[in-house]
């Protein structure tokens, strides 16, 4: 793992978890922190809600204080391509309500053989069209579990 | 009738074709021409497998196969979450589909009362009819002190606040009981939430809470073994399997009766011939032997109702639980 | 003795052909759905429900109970070979076995999931048979002030897997506690972190949250150096096709680890088999002597908890068949079963109905047996699978991921879900935070709130009925010394560290 990557990711991870935990005790202190009866809905929350903002200042602070030893850079490539990965996946999800599961997860096949893997496209298509149908066959045919149709109809 | 009626357009030629047959008095015994399911029938119900809902489905669609009722099968479907509002989105989703069914149970009702998220409430579906009713009874372990309710309901209130009921989610219908009591009496005890029916009787057999709200067939196997010890029984009139314990009127509590409810709903625009369809099939249901030996098992009480009296039904019981909720301190936002 | 008896008449009924043939397909199928991720026995059992009218009660509770345990045999496959749990409790085995599988080692580690479920199956059978009525007594003085300090020793052990950053572990777990809470709170009805959205009424679903962080994750951080052909060193040679006797050896404890406390943890109703691995596990990293090698693949991470989530389902039998109380989902089903079959669960069901139950017992001894000798000899078939080149193999995860999701609900909004938590496993990853925390918290999360808030209630309000029992006492004592183990340590190295400049 590049080190630039993750010293940036402390500190922007620590500032989004203290952003959430500020979020967590805005909402907990809408609900009842206790009832007559016992701790309420906002108890819980509001005590891990602070913890978290406690630890996140922590991560954030010493992360601070390091820097001031030395630079960080952020090896982007990597990086890039398993986000591009999973922007695809996120499309197939997006397509499968016109294109349905097995299309979707067709193309999806074929964008990581072809561009990730950077396999000959003949391959891409092969694997691409044998997974789907084995897909097809073992969930479809044999178990009868039902996937989200499209409007090719299957 | 006061569905709204959106009638599909293909079905309205239809429609207008039968108005002839059905004006001229089908009978409540005849099926309503021209409705007959021809591919499997969809039943959503929201729990999952092994849940009140889906072994209701379940049983009844094997009975309706043995009984010949259907010329189709029913496939039960299910879609859990919400507490019942994912299953009835789904139905509401489903606007004229002729083809799928959902059983509905108290939570249905109550769910869109009080969860701004819940918008689907059964006045937005086809209610078909109201198919049985749960009783419950009220019981304590055998070795407590407290031989009628009236005997608890005296230690509650010279002890306020200090004795406990295990029951389900604060609006199920065990709390609805101990409200309606609570109100009625001035008494006032604790009321715990478990989320398994397990685990609420592990917590009253192991003496952590005092009283609970049980289902009779629940609480059948521990009364035979003396673990479990039967106050009095929420029902309009005694169970057969409980002759000598008095129900919560004859108790002295006046409190109206809280059944947990269970029927049939179709989505919303399905046309008023396949109701009166489904109706005459449930109806027919009710009266077979294998649905009253199912109802005489499991101790419930048959509840048929049709759509107009279910939608009665429906309204009066909303209308109770707001002021309930109310009481309890819960929020209402519808 | 009467145990001895009811064991020979079990068996006469066990060992008839057509309860043998039963057993056998019960197994074959529930290792079958074990493997596939999201299809679960409760699913499972539900549509097989009307086939069983047509069979005699006893062989179709042979063939049900075979689906129940076979599945837990099955949830470790894809856990080991493709980091995908097959089923809840299969998550903490991926933690150790991926990481065998990726030091060619997959084959030990499928071997030892396989002899460690054998070991802890039949110890739970033993224990239903022998000790389950007073069991059952002990189950009910377990109550929310015992479960509370179950949840929190548990959650102490978030310490133990926390590797090598303390800080991020416990945010992790933090992160897991806020996902539990979301949803429909069960005391006051209030919605909870859902977003005005309804799909989130009854919260977020645990088996997303694991496909996502584990395999989605996992794929999309193999994206980032795609030249490898294969995933990992397909295991050459006998030695790494099977375990060996050495790692048997080092597993010894582990197999009595698992089958003790998956079966209590079984017993109790409502704690479930996840909670079982996970506390399994914990204490074997604990006691063990290689305990920082945990997460990197030791045989006894796989071992240990494997052995809990079998033995939990014979502990879960215990409460339903003595009390007629269902403990988890899939033992909820069972009950409905028998109910529908025409009995009556409950303390007199064992005395009226002893053929039914010795019968089980004694068909779950074979259908262990046959599960060792069905899944022993494909485990290398199954290792075969890592000889797939990585473009192919990862689609293949991404799809099942998604199929076994979306057979659970139905529901696309579930699927997005899954989307968002594979980004998360992956940055997580990334930045270097313990994923093993974030599904401790999730977890227990839930569970602990609950217990918490039952607790006060039943006291008042006064915390004081934590430290008047004996058991909660005693666990919550364990649960801060475990916590201040590791502040020992440091606070001895900065003692050290004083003394030898003040010395210098």
């Amino acid at each position: 793992m590049q080190d630039g990557t993750r010293n940036a990711g402390n500190l922007w991870s620590g500032l989004a978890l203290a952003a959430l935990a500020i979020y967590i005790m805005v909402e907990a202190l809408q609900w009842e922190y206790a009832t007559a009866e016992g701790p309420g809905p906002g108890f819980f929350p509001l005590w891990y809600g602070i913890a978290m903002l406690a630890l996140s200042a922590v991560l954030v602070v010493s992360e601070l204080a390091r820097r001031s030893a030395g630079g960080t850079s952020i090896n982007w490539s990597p990086l890039g391509r398993a986000l591009s990965t999973w922007l695809a996946l996120a499309a197939s999800v997006a397509l499968f309500k016109p294109l349905g599961f097995f299309v979707s997860f067709a193309l999806l096949t074929y964008f990581i053989v072809a561009v990730m893997y950077r396999r000959p496209l003949k391959i891409a298509a092969l694997v691409a069209a044998a997974s789907a149908a084995g897909f097809f066959l073992v969930f479809r045919l044999a178990l009868g579990v039902s996937l989200p149709v499209g409007l090719l109809g299957f | 009738m006061k569905t709204q009626l959106r009638v599909v357009a293909q079905t309205q030629l239809r429609l207008v074709a039968l108005a002839v047959f059905v004006g001229l008095g089908a009978t409540p015994a005849s099926f309503a021409q021209g409705f007959k399911p021809t591919r499997p029938v969809e039943v959503v119900v929201h729990t999952g497998p092994g849940g009140g809902s889906d072994v209701l489905a379940r049983a009844v669609a094997v009975m309706i196969e043995k009984e010949n009722l259907l010329p189709v099968r029913l496939q039960v479907v299910n879609k859990t979450g919400g507490g019942g509002a994912v299953a009835a989105a789904y139905r509401a989703e489903k606007k004229g589909d002729q083809n799928t069914i959902g059983f509905f149970t108290g939570v249905w009702l109550t769910n869109p009362l009080m969860s701004a998220e819940a918008k689907v409430s059964l006045r937005d579906l086809t209610p078909i009819v109201r198919l049985l009713l749960e009783p419950a009874v009220i019981a304590v372990k055998a070795d407590a002190p407290y031989k009628t309710l009236a005997d608890f309901i005296d230690a509650a209130k010279k002890n306020p606040g200090q004795l406990k009921q295990s029951g389900g989610s604060v609006t199920s219908r065990d709390n609805v009981v101990r409200q309606l009591l609570q109100q009625n009496s001035g008494a006032r005890w604790v009321y715990i939430s478990f989320p398994g029916g397990g685990e609420r009787i592990a917590a009253l057999l192991g003496g952590h809470v005092n009283i609970m709200v049980i289902e009779p067939a629940e609480a059948g196997e521990h009364i035979r073994a003396g673990n479990l010890r039967v106050l009095a029984q929420v029902s309009e009139k005694r169970l057969s399997g409980f002759p000598n314990v008095p129900t919560l009127k004859e108790a002295g509590f006046d409190v109206p009766n809280v059944p947990q409810v269970r029927g049939v709903v179709a989505p919303p625009g399905i046309p008023r011939e396949n109701v009166q369809y489904w109706e005459g099939v449930f109806r027919r249901l009710s009266q077979t032997a294998s649905w009253k030996k199912y109802i005489a098992d499991n101790q419930f009480e048959d509840g048929y109702q049709t759509s107009a009296d279910l939608v009665k039904f429906y309204d009066e019981f909303t209308d109770r639980m707001r002021g309930i909720m109310k009481e309890a301190g819960i929020k209402v936002v519808r | 003795m009467e145990i001895i008896t009811g064991l020979y008449d079990g068996l006469a009924i066990a060992l008839q052909p057509a309860n043998l043939f039963w057993c056998f397909a019960g197994v074959v199928l529930g290792t079958l759905v074990g493997i596939m991720p999201g299809l679960g026995p409760p699913a499972t059992i539900a549509m097989l429900l009307p086939l069983t009218f047509a069979m005699s009660p006893a062989s179709a509770m042979i063939m049900l109970a075979g689906i129940y345990y076979g599945a837990k045999y099955g949830g470790s496959t894809t856990s080991i070979l493709l980091n995908v749990p097959g089923e809840s409790a299969s998550v903490v085995t991926c933690l150790d076995g991926y990481q065998m599988a990726r030091k060619g080692r997959a084959g030990a580690a499928l071997g030892i999931a396989a002899i460690a479920s054998f070991v802890a199956g039949t110890v739970g059978v033993l224990g239903l048979m022998l000790v389950a009525p007073p069991l059952a007594k002990f189950a009910l003085a377990f109550s929310s002030p015992e479960y509370f300090a179950l949840m929190a020793l548990g959650l102490a052990m978030v310490v133990l897997l926390a590797g090598s950053s303390m800080l991020k572990a416990l945010l992790a777990t933090l992160v897991g506690l806020w996902i539990a809470g979301v949803g429909t709170d069960l005391f006051s009805a209030t919605s909870r972190f859902t977003f005005g959205r309804m799909e989130l009424l009854s919260g977020i679903d645990f088996i997303v949250v694991a496909i996502g962080i584990f395999a989605l994750g996992e794929v999309l951080a193999n994206m980032e150096t795609p030249q490898q052909a294969q995933m990992v060193p397909v295991p050459k040679g006998l030695r790494n096709l099977l375990p060996t006797l050495r790692d048997l050896k080092d597993c010894r404890f582990a197999f009595v680890n698992g089958s003790v406390i998956g079966f209590l943890v079984g017993v109790l109703p409502g704690a479930g088999s996840t909670i079982a691995s996970f506390l399994s596990y914990g204490v074997e990293k604990a006691v063990s002597r290689r305990r920082d090698q945990f997460g990197t693949g030791v045989p006894e991470g796989v071992a240990a908890p494997e052995g809990a989530n079998n033995s939990e389902t014979g502990g879960a039998l215990v409460p339903l068949l003595t009390l007629g109380i269902p403990g988890s989902g899939t033992t909820a089903i069972l009950l409905a079963a028998l109910v529908l079959w025409g009995f009556k669960p409950g303390p007199l069901f064992i005395p009226e109905n002893p053929a039914l139950f010795w019968g089980l017992v004694a068909s779950m001894y074979i259908g262990n047996v046959m599960l060792l000798v069905l899944n022993l000899p494909l485990v290398p078939v199954f290792a075969q699978v890592l000889r797939l080149p990585a473009y192919v193999l990862f689609p293949l995860i991404l799809g099942v991921s998604m199929i076994g999701v979306y057979s659970v609900s139905g529901s696309l909004f579930d699927l997005a879900l899954l989307l968002g938590f594979g980004l998360l496993g992956y940055l997580m990853r990334k930045l270097d935070y313990p994923s093993a925390p974030l599904i401790l918290g999730l977890v227990l999360g839930g569970a602990m709130e609950r217990a918490l808030r039952q607790s006060l209630m039943m006291s008042e309000g006064s915390l004081a009925i934590f430290a008047a029992r004996p058991m909660p006492a005693v666990m919550l004592s364990l649960a801060v010394l475990i916590l201040l183990v590791p502040l020992f340590g440091k606070f001895n190295a900065w003692r050290l560290r004083a003394l030898e400049q003040k010395g210098g």
